[in-house]
């Protein structure tokens, strides 16, 4: 079986809905033969994106695989944001044990590793890669990189309570509160400072994923087709819009409530102006007349 | 009671539209952008191997490692290591890692190559901080070279490179060894590690390159000592530096046998006078020196003869030799002459033949060439050609090649010392600034440029100058003064002592200026930047003449050395004046007033406690001594623990200077030193507006205190001056004081029991905020301080007020007995910080925001009012329309308010807030080693239509409405006349 995947950014402005954004259109060709057929829509402009989103998507689209694709695009339309699901698991399950190794006689060493959630499509351009991964001791006192593994380590630490954070961008990671003892040597206590979680290994997880931008409205458009009966295309539309467009909206636009006031004052007044009795109306102008204010009619008309 | 409620609803408007000001993704660099620096670079090695991407791995000053791509001088990754933790030395090892030795030969690590991932760390442990080596063997023999060697004191390691593991260690048997060259003989698997012992003996050991074992040693002594410094010259011979630097001794030490030779250096240069630095290069056969006045380059034919091969002038700037070929090593030499930059290449064979000659001329404000790194290509023609990557005094860093300068970057702006913000001229005839000077034929130019890219007659070069066009004359990049105060001049001075104008547009130079005054001469040996003032804003009087800028710089540290003032013509970079002082600079204090041009007075308080006032013209001295009696002044001495607080007295000290006055202590607050060690200060902005002192709550009015005059210290005991995890709860304690430096008085002290540094703090307004950790509960905290003045409270009687019994105008001053209130909140922050600032706005009306730079070096916006004291977990009706949040115990972190949004500033070091003229806009400028701005409005753009605001609608709303007012006059003539018929 060969996947190929093409992806595609393209930006068009819909005709009826002005503020219709793609950002991204892929193209998934599933087909039992090895095919040439790689251009799976080309109707629209391609556009690449970088070489690791590509790679992502390859990823999550052979995940997707791993179910059927029918199944897979079936799980798409139900589900709106669709990177919700795609969750992939870290491969390395290797526990570490919580133990501080007397490095020298000055203090101990402190090892732990980050985890960070793997590769994730949350967003096209976010690198998640650990290399942009910061391990900090004490505010900033030592400084050290996790490794291609996700392992760090810090030499040297005396014995103490001290505050170990993680600087990882796109991820939010609680700091880290360690005890060294100095009574047993070797024995570690961490927990997280944000929710007191005790660590019984000293593996790093980000909280939660932060995400720096304002988040758009989702929608997802999926369509199957059929090029022959060897190909199977599934197209997947990722729409997204600044702010739905909806009347009501515009309504509530100060535009809007000038028009409604408009409106209002145009169709209702005449009819309120009919309550009144003719008499009195008549009353009320030439008293106007006689104070001088000009009605708009009269001035249009003097125009004329 | 009006009054109140039209606040009241100001206030709820304004609450209302706060929170999120996030941005859309597609928005970014709209209105910020972000630049990458990496700082001056101190080592370079080059990676030109056939495949790949040709890069140079570079480490810098900033402790930057960083990746840069040779062709056009791009990052491809970087790495900023911690602030103690410096770089010795970097190279590259297997042809795929980068290996860097750093913290005084401690940690060696591997990066990756291509993408900067760590490969492995190894700590080592070196007894004592000292001069450590890194010694990677060059030959690539699969198999048997990966090996890296690392010496440190009387230790060496050697290491395998491809998992960092120690392989061996040899711990010298002499303790007080000082290993200082490492090197390796061709014949065996033989290194030599050549020693001092003490500062006369000379020790050679000769180590098994696999297994460590010490197979030789030799030891000889040297009567007059030696300095230190050595030159390896060939694989068994080193010519160290006597003790008195007036000597060379050229040892030499084959087969174990030791022969020291002494040759004094004014034999070899008869006008050789003082000084004498060895140039740490390997030659083969030949070693550099330098002299005051030139470099010299020996060569040395035997251990008994030693010659000069040749003298380069300076300023001028040697590589180390770059093996072309098993024979011929390379090296490269910059000097400096009138027509240029010389750049010659030579064999070290053949020091008469040039290989290369080339003249550079590079831009006159970037100095002289401080370091040079040469690299050589084969040309097609099979010969050899070079490349130099050049590091300037202004810290730029260049790439040179066929005698062209293929990039460069400003890396000065690595190291910002100070910045202000400054006004752009006035859109009118006759005023532009430096580089937009058009004349006709330019301007007649590219409109016909234009032209032809709209016939698409263009070719793709003018394509892309009709771009570069429309981007300068582009609304944000304009050169002129716009209605929303948001073009705008930064102008900031490095710490090489270069001052650069960007444009708040676009981040661009506009002109940058290489100040005389803070260049190294013989009068002024280390000269260095201090800060950067407002020197001259035209506003009435000198409406003709440009704002200048003031920068105060210091030759040294030592406070009784002199100082440097240069000012500088904000619109052009040109120096206006620039000169040396006489006194030294300890303090500098703008004062509040300006002279009949303009000019802001400033004091300088000299080493003696002398104020001396600037601009030095009778105009100011006769303002100056009107204001005198009411100029007071503070100096916080941190490593005393005392605040002394002047004034000043008439000049009696030196009748012959009127410009000197003496000073007078009024106060002092001496802190107990074995309870207390001031950690933090901050004090309000001096230009902060307060747009009212009332602050209207559910059902009172309280009086906000506000004072310039608040100083804010933080204090912590001894034992909790040290890192986290140093001090243990009980024993920590904060202190934060809340001082009137006119007056000495304390306001208000509050006592952290369990709680230490460091302190980060805001004062603004009549409020502080301060960050600091909390070890009982092992998190940071962040408390508030509101202070209210009680003594106007009473002011709320209406009655009072009609009657006119109030004290409101009554003057305000420092001496009165103040009868404050305080009220204070603390919340857990999760983060470490490293700065915070807080926003300022032309009129202050705008609701504050308190901008954090975090240690992932990002910025946060945290509104002040999850910093209210009077939080609260319920808060009653009244106070939740008053938009008071309910209590929680810590502040809340939302990534979407982040405005560096997912975008870091490395090494972020301070955050500077300007006020745009439009009131609900800031601008905001961060840097550290990067360099990031933008603007915000903490409670959104309510005075101006947003960007995506529709004018389609707007006008259709108008024709819509004027068709309406037409039809109805239609109608109601058609119902009249009807009436009228009836």
């Amino acid at each position: 079986m060969v996947v190929s995947v093409s992806v595609f950014r393209w930006h068009c402005k819909a005709r009826v809905t002005a503020r219709w954004e793609a950002i991204a259109l892929v193209a998934m060709q599933v087909s039992s033969f090895p095919s040439s057929n790689e251009t799976a829509v080309p109707i629209y402009r391609e556009r690449e994106i970088g070489g690791s989103d590509i790679h992502r998507w390859i990823h999550f689209l052979a995940h997707a695989m791993m179910r059927s694709a029918a199944a897979a695009a079936a799980a798409f339309i139900n589900s709106p944001p669709p990177f919700l699901f795609i969750v992939l698991i870290s491969s390395h399950l290797l526990s570490l044990a919580l133990a501080a190794s007397p490095s020298s006689e000055e203090g101990y060493m402190i090892t732990g590793r980050l985890k960070l959630g793997g590769a994730t499509s949350k967003e096209f351009g976010l690198p998640s890669k650990p290399t942009n991964a910061k391990v900090i001791l004490n505010g900033g006192q030592r400084i050290t990189f996790a490794r291609a593994d996700g392992y760090f380590s810090f030499h040297n630490v005396p014995a103490g309570t001290h505050l170990i954070e993680v600087v990882a961008l796109g991820y939010f990671f609680s700091p880290v509160r360690v005890d060294i003892s100095a009574r047993n040597p070797g024995t570690i206590q961490a927990a997280l400072t944000e929710n007191r979680r005790v660590l019984y290994e000293l593996v790093l997880e980000p909280l939660k994923e932060e995400q720096y931008y304002e988040v758009r409205n989702y929608k997802l458009f999926c369509t199957v087709s059929t090029n022959s009966e060897e190909h199977l295309c599934i197209l997947f539309i990722l729409l997204q819009t600044r702010e739905p467009f909806s009347i009501m909206s515009l309504v509530k636009s100060p535009m809007g409530l000038m028009m409604g006031f408009m409106i209002l004052m145009v169709f209702i007044m005449p009819k309120m102006m009919e309550n009144i009795d003719p008499e009195e109306m008549r009353r009320a102008q030439e008293e106007m007349r006689a104070q001088g204010v000009p009605s708009l009619s009269n001035l249009l008309s003097r125009g004329n | 009671m009006a009054i109140r409620a039209y606040l009241r609803f100001t206030l709820a408007i304004l609450l209302l539209s706060t929170l999120s000001t996030a941005l859309y993704e597609d928005q970014v660099g709209l209105a910020d952008w972000h630049q990458k620096y990496i700082g001056k670079v101190n080592h370079a090695v080059f990676h030109t191997q056939k495949t790949g991407r040709k890069r140079v791995i570079v480490s810098t000053e900033e402790n930057v490692i960083a990746s840069l791509d040779l062709r056009t001088g791009d990052i491809f990754w970087r790495h900023v290591l911690g602030k103690t933790d410096h770089i010795d030395q970097v190279d590259i090892a297997l042809g795929k890692y980068v290996i860097t030795l750093s913290s005084e030969g401690s940690v060696l690590r591997a990066w990756n190559l291509p993408d900067g991932q760590m490969i492995w760390e190894s700590i080592l442990d070196v007894s004592a901080p000292s001069k450590s080596l890194l010694y990677v063997p060059a030959s690539m023999s699969a198999g048997k070279d990966n090996l890296i060697l690392v010496s440190g004191g009387s230790s060496i390691y050697a290491l395998s490179s491809i998992d960092g593991q120690i392989v061996w260690r040899k711990e010298l048997p002499i303790n007080s060894i000082e290993i200082q060259q490492i090197s390796q003989s061709h014949e065996s698997d033989t290194i030599y590690a050549v020693g001092f012992v003490g500062s006369s003996e000379f020790v050679v050991y000769h180590i098994s390159y696999r297994t460590g074992e010490v197979l030789q040693q030799s030891k000889s002594s040297f009567g007059s000592g030696f300095c230190g410094e050595t030159s390896l010259v060939f694989d068994d011979t080193i010519v160290a530096l006597d003790g008195q630097r007036s000597s060379l001794v050229a040892i030499g030490f084959k087969n174990g046998i030791i022969n020291l030779h002494q040759t004094y250096i004014s034999d070899l240069i008869p006008e050789f006078s003082g000084n004498v630095k060895l140039l740490p290069s390997r030659f083969n056969g030949m070693l550099a020196i330098d002299i005051a006045s030139s470099i010299i380059l020996l060569r040395v034919k035997g251990i008994n003869e030693l010659e000069v091969a040749e003298k380069i002038n300076r300023p001028s700037a040697i590589t180390a030799s770059l093996p072309i070929s098993k024979e011929q090593q390379a090296f490269a030499i910059m000097e400096h002459s009138k027509s240029g930059i010389h750049f010659k290449v030579k064999f070290d064979n053949d020091l008469t033949n040039e290989v290369l000659r080339e003249t550079l001329h590079m831009d006159s404000q970037r100095g002289n060439v401080e370091k040079i790194f040469i690299n050589s290509y084969i040309r097609t023609d099979r010969t050899h050609g070079f490349r130099v990557l050049v590091v300037m005094e202004d810290h730029s860093l260049s790439l040179v090649q066929q005698g062209e300068i293929v990039w460069s970057r400003e890396d000065g702006l690595a190291s910002i010392v100070s910045s202000a913000m400054f006004e752009l001229p006035v859109e009118k005839e006759g005023v532009s600034v430096a580089e937009v000077e058009h004349n006709l034929f330019e301007w007649l130019k590219g409109h016909f440029l234009k032209l032809k890219g709209t016939l698409m007659l263009a070719s793709p070069d003018e394509m892309a100058a009709i771009q570069a066009i429309r981007l300068k004359s582009s609304e944000k990049n304009k050169m002129t003064r716009d209605h929303n105060g948001f073009r705008k001049l930064i102008i900031v001075v490095t710490r090489a002592g270069k001052v650069l104008a960007l444009h708040t547009g676009d981040g661009r130079v506009v002109w940058s200026v290489l100040l005389p005054a803070l260049r190294r001469s013989g009068k002024c040996g280390n000269p260095s930047a201090l800060s950067l003032y407002q020197w001259q804003v035209p506003h009435h009087h000198a409406m003709d003449e440009n704002p200048s800028v003031l920068v105060v710089g210091a030759c040294g540290q030592n406070s009784d050395l002199p100082g440097v003032l240069s000012i500088i013509d904000s619109y052009t970079g040109k120096v206006l004046n620039s000169s040396m002082l006489e006194h030294s600079v300890r303090h500098i204090i703008p004062l509040p007033l300006t002279d009949s041009t303009e000019q802001r007075l400033h004091l300088i308080i000299d080493g003696y406690l002398h104020a001396h006032l600037y601009p030095r013209t009778s105009d100011s001295v006769k303002i100056f001594l009107q204001e005198m009696p009411n100029i007071y002044w503070y100096m916080v001495e941190e490593g005393k623990n005392i605040i002394r607080g002047y004034s000043l007295e008439s000049r009696e000290l030196n009748t012959y200077d009127e410009y000197v006055f003496r000073t007078k202590q009024l106060w002092s607050i001496v802190f107990p030193s074995e309870s207390e060690k001031i950690i933090a200060t901050a004090t309000r902005k001096m230009n902060e507006v307060v747009h009212t002192q009332a602050k209207v709550t559910a059902d009172d009015v309280m009086y906000k205190y506000i004072s310039k005059n608040i100083l804010f210290v933080a204090t912590v005991s001894p034992k909790a001056a040290g890192n986290i995890g140093s001090a243990a709860p009980e024993e920590a304690c904060l202190f934060a004081y809340l001082i009137d430096t006119v007056s000495g008085r304390i306001l208000h002290r509050v006592s952290h029991q369990g709680a230490q540094g460091p302190v980060n703090a805001v004062v603004s307004e009549n409020w502080v905020v301060y960050h600091y950790f909390n070890l009982r509960a092992h998190r940071y905290e962040m408390s508030v301080v509101e202070i209210y003045d009680q003594s106007r409270a009473d002011n709320k009687d209406v009655w009072k007020l009609v009657l006119g019994k109030h004290n409101l105008t009554a003057p305000v001053s420092s001496y009165t007995r103040p009868d404050v209130m305080v009220k204070s909140q603390s919340y857990f922050f999760t983060h470490s910080v490293k700065s915070i600032s807080v926003t300022s706005t032309a009129k202050g009306i705008t609701s504050k925001q308190l901008l954090i730079g975090t240690i992932g070096d990002q910025v946060l916006a945290l509104d002040k009012r999850f910093l209210d004291p009077r939080r609260s977990v319920n808060p009653t009706q009244s106070e939740k329309e008053e938009g008071i949040i309910p209590l929680t115990d810590s502040l809340p972190i939302v990534p979407q308010s982040y405005i560096t949004h997912s975008l870091q500033v490395e090494g972020l070091r301070t955050i500077v807030t300007t006020p745009a003229k439009l009131e609900s806009t800031a601008l905001v400028f961060c840097y550290g080693v990067d360099l990031f701005y933008t603007r915000i409005a903490p409670s959104r753009t309510y005075d101006s239509l947003t960007e995506d605001f529709s004018y389609a609608l707007l006008l259709l709303t108008i024709v819509a409405l004027v068709a309406a007012i037409f039809v109805t006059w239609a109608l109601s003539e058609k119902k009249e006349l009807r009436e009228k018929w009836r």
